[in-house]
């Protein structure tokens, strides 16, 4: 037990702090780039959609593992080569890069089928006013597609919070790489590793409370 | 003040308007009446783009509205819509339904869109519900407060579109009384609807449509009591 309390304190000490920013990062710029990538792939016009759907369908067919790799290491090597060593990325903003990309594409897929579910009387009422295309989706679709989609909206920030786990390969020193830090040290891997479970768990524990919380307050206004 | 030249409408293969032309004057309240699927709400859309003529022309005060260089959000902010479905906005209270196009379109400040927005409920006898959201509102009350959103933008056409089709019997008076009143202030209507007696007494002319053409035309006297065409005798000994 003390040895527990030992390890939950050194994680905390020194991962919690990176998986924290990591996802605060990715959360952000997730939704950001997802709704845009949401946008581009509703678009009418050829190639905002075309770049929405490619970069969507190769982000959520591929392994965030190998999108870590691939980006720290093989990208990284191409980055270093052509600066002659000038440029190095560091892990901490591969990492929130890989993250914030990854998340984008799960989270457009998320809004476009929000805003698919609101009624197309809707936009006619607001377009019928006089509002223009964009107006509208400001004003009449979107705030009705964010509380369908804030549960599903909810469950991606609680994966982007595990997910994080897979930067502890680039070396980032978060929850897990952390955990396996501690666990060189001490040989004591069973509760090492409860440890970091128990972290994760309250960390997304919380974030699903808060998420049900503005639910409930939108729920409010409705 | 609105004129249709040979409308055309087509949904992939299936064509529902098939041709034909109309106009319609200042002032004046024409109802169209059909058959389901004889494209009285298609010809009605069509009058705001809310569809697009597959071909034919439909010109507002002298424009051309279908012609892509024609911003139709201005022509929209004169012509008012009112859906059967109602289609409020849920999320927003009765009153920010009516005023936020007023706000955000036309540019109005909020202090002088509230006081619009608030004669307006009066106007169709809802002042108390301002801060009700539409939830909480009858199928009567709902269509009340659409109307007034579309009057709040001052429109000088208003289209119905089945307006009474969606509410329970004893809630379509109350809508009817305001449509009427409406007509009574010569606001341009054009109302699509199965209320009989309503266009009876409220329309200056009545279209029967079927089969994607107006088949008949003409004052409801004419066309109530003495119709000449014979599908418009079916229809009507149908519905009469």
């Amino acid at each position: 037990m003390e040895n527990l309390i030992n390890v939950i304190e050194a994680i905390l000490l020194h991962g919690v702090g990176k998986t924290l920013e990591i996802t605060a990062v990715a959360l952000i710029f997730g939704v950001i780039l997802g709704l845009l990538a949401c946008l581009g792939k509703m678009s009418r016009h050829f190639i905002p959609k075309a770049i929405a759907t490619v970069y969507i369908e190769i982000i959520r067919g591929t392994p965030t593992l190998v999108q870590a790799l691939f980006f720290y290491l093989g990208v990284n090597s191409l980055l270093v080569a052509a600066s002659g060593g000038q440029i190095r990325m560091t892990p901490l903003f591969a990492g929130m890069f890989v993250c914030s990309v990854n998340s984008g594409a799960y989270v457009a897929e998320i809004f476009r089928a929000g805003i698919q579910s609101v009624d197309k009387g809707q936009m006619e009422a607001a377009r019928s006013l006089g509002m223009p295309q964009k107006l509208a989706m400001k004003e009449i679709i979107l705030p009705q597609a964010i509380r369908t989609i804030l549960p599903s909206l909810g469950n991606e920030f609680i994966v982007l919070v595990k997910e994080t786990s897979i930067l502890s390969v680039i070396g980032v020193v978060e929850v897990t790489r952390a955990g396996q830090l501690v666990a060189a040290i001490n040989y004591k891997t069973f509760s090492t590793y409860l440890g970091v479970g128990i972290v994760y768990f309250v960390l997304t524990f919380t974030l699903s409370r808060l998420v049900n919380l503005l639910e409930r307050r939108m729920a409010v206004s409705d | 003040m609105i004129e249709v030249v040979n409308l055309h409408k087509s949904f992939g293969k299936l064509e529902v308007l098939k041709g034909f032309n109309e106009k319609i004057e200042r002032n004046e309240v024409v109802c169209v009446i059909g058959p389901s699927g004889s494209g009285k709400s298609t010809f009605l859309r069509c009058l705001n783009l809310l569809e697009e003529p597959t071909e034919g022309d439909v010109i507002i005060d002298g424009v051309k509205i279908n012609d892509p260089s024609q911003d139709i959000n201005v022509t929209r902010q004169k012509m008012g819509m009112v859906f059967q479905s109602f289609n409020l906005f849920p999320h927003k209270t009765t009153l920010e339904n009516i005023t936020l196009a007023p706000i955000k379109v036309k540019g109005i400040n909020k202090e002088e869109a509230d006081k619009i927005g608030r004669e307006l409920l009066e106007r169709v006898g809802l002042a108390d519900k301002a801060e009700a959201y539409p939830r909480a509102l009858s199928g009567g009350q709902k269509q009340r407060v659409a109307i007034a959103r579309a009057l709040a933008m001052q429109p000088e056409i208003m289209l119905f579109d089945e307006p009474t089709s969606a509410l329970d019997p004893e809630m379509v008076g109350e809508v009817l009384e305001v449509m009427r009143e409406l007509a009574h202030q010569g606001m341009t209507m054009v109302i699509v609807t199965h209320e009989m007696g309503f266009a009876r007494e409220v329309a200056n002319r009545v279209l029967f449509m079927d089969g994607g053409y107006i088949v008949e035309q003409g004052t409801p006297a004419e066309i109530f009591d003495n119709p000449q065409n014979e599908r418009t005798k079916s229809f009507l000994s149908k519905v009469l």
